[in-house]
């Protein structure tokens, strides 16, 4: 790092020199980069960048003429077609040009209908009040995920905003993820705005919902907006309310520049593009920054709006949202949070935010052993754009080597995985996800443990004591279906915490739940008992003691290392017994005969069998024609492709993906 | 780990990528190019086994009565015109019969070879279809003709696939006066209800009949086919079926698998494994059954599903075939192996006549310049040679293929050696056991070939699994 710094303000002029010095980081590890960044050097001197005036006049916008909010709601409740709307509204996109849910930029996002990744937009509103001449304001929207998992993406969007639109569906009602985002919004003292959508359905029960906010939230009913991102409905209200009731931005123009940086991602043409929010002072290209955690300094190469592409503008004043592009090599030395100042000023640092914290981890192995390159390039490249992500480099004796990552929850561990496969074309075999454990011995040493493998199925010293972490979890849900989910929750050894009533006919329930019982399925599990009624959002919690123990997968005898999990000592024996059974349906029959056993230690509690193979096709060689036979032949030795070879048994690569599904 | 050992092996060979399966030449051009002289003088090992001018030929002749409910061969079904008169001389004038035969001639008349040699043939194989549907008349023509262009041994084997309910005795003497002397019965099942259910047409009594009539000729070079996992079969069926050919003495039995083959009607309707099939295990236990009772019988498994009485009665057209070498084949969708090119004629009777049309203007050519891509030959033997007993000879195919492949593929193999679905055999044909083996793999000073001369399928356990274990020497080739 320090020679980096050096070479940056020494070399600052020649980035011909800098693109040589950085040698793209091969390594990954605990130590993520980005590499093939030489394409961003050629931004900076892009004759058409630099020749062209910019077109927004930024300096018309002082603080109290801008507006910074997030739109927040609980899953589906129609953040990103809201965004939409307002977008068309202010002519930031066209009507009718771009696809629905248009910040929904992502391949995932657009298959799965959800937002993944927070999305800032700047919009110019001309606002007329009645008897008064129209008043242009700066506003940025940022639309958020609404799904558990992403919960980080919101505050990280709540903190360069002082309001927020807190949407909620007019037939769902206030649910799970209303309340977490209401709370995240309310503690970090921004202003919100009510806004109940969908109004157009049938169902919509608008007066049911508005007490709902009412009760929970203390929010006053004739400030509640009613609309219908869909048709549009009520959409005039939305802004004019932005721009009355939330403040603008209070930072004091003529103090030293000091911007948070609340997001970064990898663009291929210009590197590392930072999302920032001025705070106080103003920034102009060319300036030089420094980073406080890193301790580097840049060039501004390039500075702007999203708009809701990436719109040079030359310069961001104080209370403005843009992004900038430094000539940064790399993601890692954009640290979320980080507060940015003009280099040789000081300033008191942003508070910043908490780190991200890993709720789940799991092996990820290329399916294809020989491509553990590919996918450390992809890892590299992916985890520019999602530093969410954590990455370990790890070695696994079944499947070769790969990496331990860190996840938020079971959705952005599969985002992850898709993304990596459809961005990337990398196959993987992700290994059962697992929570971070802790495990004391007799001699006083304590474990950290991602990966189960690493604990010793029969330690050298006892284990005196294993903690596991917890979740406080919320759920919304109809009471009716009360007595099913509180069976669910102690099942998956849930202590309750709180039960009220939000209205006559919705419960609100509170529990302390091990976070391993609901990675999983635990909400498939409730949505199904509550004919997918209930909602459901955690937070996380400290760890708790537990009874915790190894559970081994062996094959024909021997321990499989990628299969291993951590498993309450009651629940071992179902555990066991469903993986053995799962493997069973999932590998298929080989030349031998298979053994799978479940084993705690030495103890085996859970065997099955699979039986050797009797017969292969065997296709007739009639005549000279060889041919058809071959590509039976080349197809079967394809398919052992999608083998993970572990001792003598051939596990299709599905196996590993599928045993994920076991409680 | 194999990968990175294994490629280079191949990649040092240069290899011509296999060019387009028929060539199109201008009209005029003369086909027959000066061989280069390089093939001309190439000693005859295993890469170059393909560049010879082939000494074995199978005719298709295509006609059927009907066409059977697993059958996906291109046949040409005659209807029920002549479905009950068997021995009547009238198929003699069905004029589809004779214009294709007549067809058949002018492809073999057209054929240009590219060989300075023209060694007489040793094997004919007349395959359907049914050629025993064919009048002896067109049968002679088609011999005349495969005469005049190449030549035929004295002693050469001519085979001829005869359904029971086509052909009498006198049919039968005239053809092995035309030189026939080896008949392959498609008997197929003992049991009405299995023929029934096969679409066969015929029935149990025209199945004993035709033994009848192949006895009383004094065919002695005779073989019966059958088919186990027919649906429906029982263990008791297929063993009656096995005792029933074992007492009619034929001198070779071919015991096939039923292949349920997509568009075919069982196809349409029929799952293997699944009932009224039957299931994978007791299909395995047929094919167990048939192999002990053959070889109770005095039979000789040589390839995984052909028996015979003893060395004499093997099928050498077939062992052309499983050594790799190369055949001329002439008739509607057959294929032939000349000049390393494997090249598949039309399967559609006015496709096959358009390409009969190319062949004799000098527009199409099916004769390959020897160029081949070695991992094909490789794979081509791995998979024909361990179809036999013999199995794969290991010292000359590293000697044509380097010893690296040998080592990788034996490494491959170590742990089925140790199960037992492969042989290994030295140079006396002696077992080599599985923890000398063992040993030979992990020593890599030590050369295998020197221990190990042949590797086989165990029977039957390795032969059931053959695709198995040939594709993992494919993964091995070319992984
Ligand atoms: N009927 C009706 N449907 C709407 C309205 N607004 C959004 N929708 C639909 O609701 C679904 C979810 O909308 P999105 O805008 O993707 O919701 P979101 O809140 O961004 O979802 P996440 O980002 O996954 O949390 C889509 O099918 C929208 O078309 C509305 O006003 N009326
Ligand atoms: C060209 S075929 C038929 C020859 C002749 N028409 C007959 O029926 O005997 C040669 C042999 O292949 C076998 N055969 C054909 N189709 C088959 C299939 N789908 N599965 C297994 N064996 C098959 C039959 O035993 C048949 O006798
Ligand atoms: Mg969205």
């Amino acid at each position: 790092m320090g020679s980096m710094y050096r070479a940056s303000k020494t070399l600052k002029s020649s980035r011909q020199a800098l693109t040589l010095l950085f040698n793209p980081v091969k390594s990954i590890g605990r130590d993520p980069s980005c590499s093939g960044l030489h394409q961003a050097y050629g931004f900076s001197s892009d004759s058409k960048q630099n020749s062209r005036e910019p077109a927004i006049d930024l300096t018309q916008f002082p603080s109290e003429k801008i507006r910074n909010f997030s739109i927040i709601a609980h899953i589906d409740h129609g953040k990103s077609t809201l965004a939409d709307r307002l977008m068309e509204l202010t002519g930031t996109i066209k009507k009718g040009h771009g696809q629905p849910q248009y910040l929904d930029k992502l391949q995932v996002e657009r298959e799965r209908g959800i937002t993944v990744k927070a999305q800032t937009a700047t919009m110019f509103y001309e606002n007329k009040v009645k008897d008064q001449e129209a008043s242009a304001f700066l506003l940025n929207l940022i639309d958020t995920p609404g799904h558990v998992d992403f919960s980080y993406e919101v505050s990280r969007s709540l903190s360069a905003c002082q309001g927020a639109l807190l949407v909620v569906d007019a037939a769902q009602g206030v649910q799970a993820q209303t309340v977490a985002n209401f709370y995240l919004a309310f503690e970090a003292n921004l202003t919100i705005v009510p806004v109940i959508n969908k109004i157009d359905q049938p169902t919509a029960d608008p007066d049911r919902v508005k007490a709902q906010l009412k009760s929970m939230f203390d929010l006053d009913t004739d400030e509640v907006l009613l609309v219908s991102a869909k048709t549009g409905l009520g959409l005039e209200h939305v802004l004019p309310a932005v721009i009355e009731r939330i403040p603008p931005p209070p930072g004091i123009s003529d103090s030293p520049l000091r911007m948070l940086l609340f997001d970064s991602f990898f663009n291929e043409y210009k590197g590392v593009v930072c999302y920032v929010s001025v705070v106080d002072g103003m920034l102009t290209k060319g300036d030089k920054v420094s980073f406080a955690a890193t301790g580097q300094s840049y060039e501004v190469l390039d500075v702007g709006i999203m708009h809701p592409e990436l719109t040079s503008t030359g310069m961001l004043l104080t209370g403005q949202v843009g992004y900038i592009v430094t000539g940064m090599r790399t993601t890692k030395e954009a640290r979320i949070g980080d507060t940015i100042y003009r280099t040789k000023t000081t300033v008191e640092p942003l508070p910043g935010f908490k780190p991200v914290r890993h709720m789940v981890f799991s092996g990820v192995y290329p399916a294809d052993g020989s491509d553990f390159e590919a996918l450390t390039h992809a890892i590299e490249k992916l985890t520019c754009n999602d530093a969410s992500v954590s990455v370990a480099k790890e070695t696994s004796a079944a499947l070769g080597m790969g990496f331990r990552c860190g996840f938020l929850g079971l959705l952005h561990m599969d985002v992850f995985h898709q993304r990596l496969e459809q961005e990337y074309g990398t196959q993987v075999i992700s290994t059962i996800p697992t929570v971070p454990y802790t495990f004391e011995y007799s001699d006083g040493s304590k474990l950290q443990v991602q990966n189960p493998a690493a604990l010793p199925s029969n330690p050298k010293y006892r284990v005196t004591a294993s903690w596991e972490p917890t979740v406080i979890a919320t759920i919304i849900l109809p009471s009716e279906y009360v007595g099913a989910v509180i069976n669910l929750c102690s099942d998956r050894r849930g202590q309750q915490l709180e039960y009220t009533f939000i209205d006559a006919q919705r419960v609100f329930l509170k529990y302390q739940l091990p976070l391993r019982e609901i990675v999983v399925d635990f909400y498939d599990e409730l949505k199904s008992i509550t004919s997918g009624y209930a909602s459901f959002d955690y937070e996380d919690a400290e760890y708790q003691k537990s009874d915790l123990v190894k559970l081994d997968i062996l094959l024909n005898g021997q321990a499989v290392d990628a299969l291993a999990t951590i498993v309450h000592n009651q629940k071992a024996y179902r555990v066991g017994k469903e993986l053995v059974e799962k493997l069973k349906n999932f590998i298929e029959r080989q030349m031998f005969e298979v053994m799978i056993q479940a084993a705690i230690g030495s103890k085996i509690i859970a065997r099955d069998t699979i039986s050797a193979m009797r017969k292969n096709v065997l296709a007739k060689c009639y005549g000279g024609d060889i041919t058809r036979k071959k590509k039976l032949l080349e197809k079967q030795k394809e398919g052992k492709k999608r083998m993970k070879r572990v001792g003598s048994v051939d596990i299709p690569h599905e196996a590993f993906q599928q045993i994920l599904k076991v409680s | 780990m194999l990968r990175t050992t294994t490629s280079p092996i191949f990649s040092s060979f240069t290899s011509k990528p296999r060019t387009s399966r028929l060539i199109f030449k201008a009209f005029n051009v003369i086909l027959e190019d000066t061989p280069p002289s390089a093939r001309r003088n190439a000693s005859t090992n295993l890469t170059t086994l393909h560049q010879g001018p082939p000494t074995s030929a199978y005719v298709h002749l295509p006609f059927c009565r009907k066409r059977c409910h697993y059958c996906d061969f291109p046949i040409l079904a005659l209807g029920s015109s002549v479905s009950n008169a068997p021995y009547e001389e009238k198929q003699e004038d069905d004029p589809r019969i004779t214009n294709y035969v007549n067809l058949l001639v002018r492809e073999i008349n057209a054929t240009r070879t590219c060989f300075d040699t023209n060694p007489n043939l040793k094997t004919v194989f007349f395959g359907g279809g049914t050629p025993s549907l064919v009048p002896p008349k067109l049968v002679s023509l088609v011999l005349e003709t495969l005469s005049s262009r190449f030549g035929l041994c004295p002693d050469a084997e001519i085979s001829m696939e005869m359904d029971p309910g086509t052909f009498g005795g006198e049919k039968l003497k005239e053809l092995m006066d035309l030189g026939v002397n080896r008949v392959s019965l498609g008997v197929q099942a003992f049991q009405e209800e299995l023929l029934k259910a096969c679409g066969r047409a015929h029935g149990v009594t025209e199945v004993y009949e035709a033994i009848e009539i192949v006895r009383a000729c004094g065919v002695e070079n005779w073989s019966m086919d059958l088919i186990s996992s027919l649906p429906h079969q029982t263990l008791e069926m297929w063993e009656e079926s096995l005792r029933l050919a074992i007492e009619s003495q034929p001198s070779h039995v071919s015991v096939y698998d039923l292949q349920v083959e997509q568009g075919t009607k069982f196809g349409n309707v029929y799952t293997p494994g699944k009932s009224p099939l039957p299931s994978e295990t007791q299909s395995a236990e047929f094919y167990k059954t048939a192999s002990s009772m053959l070889r109770g019988a005095g039979y000789e498994h040589y390839e995984v599903s052909s028996y015979s009485k003893d060395e004499g009665f093997k099928c050498k057209h077939n062992l052309i075939y499983w050594g790799n070498k190369p055949f001329y084949a002439f008739g509607l969708g057959s294929a032939s192996y000349v000049g390393g090119l494997r090249f598949s004629r039309p399967r559609r009777l006015k496709e096959y006549t358009n390409y009969v049309a190319d062949l004799e203007n000098g527009a199409a050519n099916w004769c390959g310049d020897g160029n081949v891509d070695l991992k094909d030959v490789a794979t081509d033997i791995i998979m024909l040679s361990f179809r036999t007993s013999k199995g794969l000879e290991v010292k000359e195919f590293g000697e044509a293929f380097g010893r690296k492949v040998v080592n990788s593929i034996c490494k491959v193999y170590e742990p089925y050696v140790e199960s037992g679905h492969i042989v290994c055999l030295d140079d006396m044909r002696r077992e080599v056991m599985s923890d000398e083996f063992k040993k030979l793999v992990g020593d890599d000073e030590v050369k295998i070939e020197d221990h190990v001369r042949y590797l086989r399928l165990r029977d039957p356990d390795g032969f059931l699994l053959s695709n198995e274990l040939i594709s993992l020497a494919f993964g091995v080739i070319s992984p």
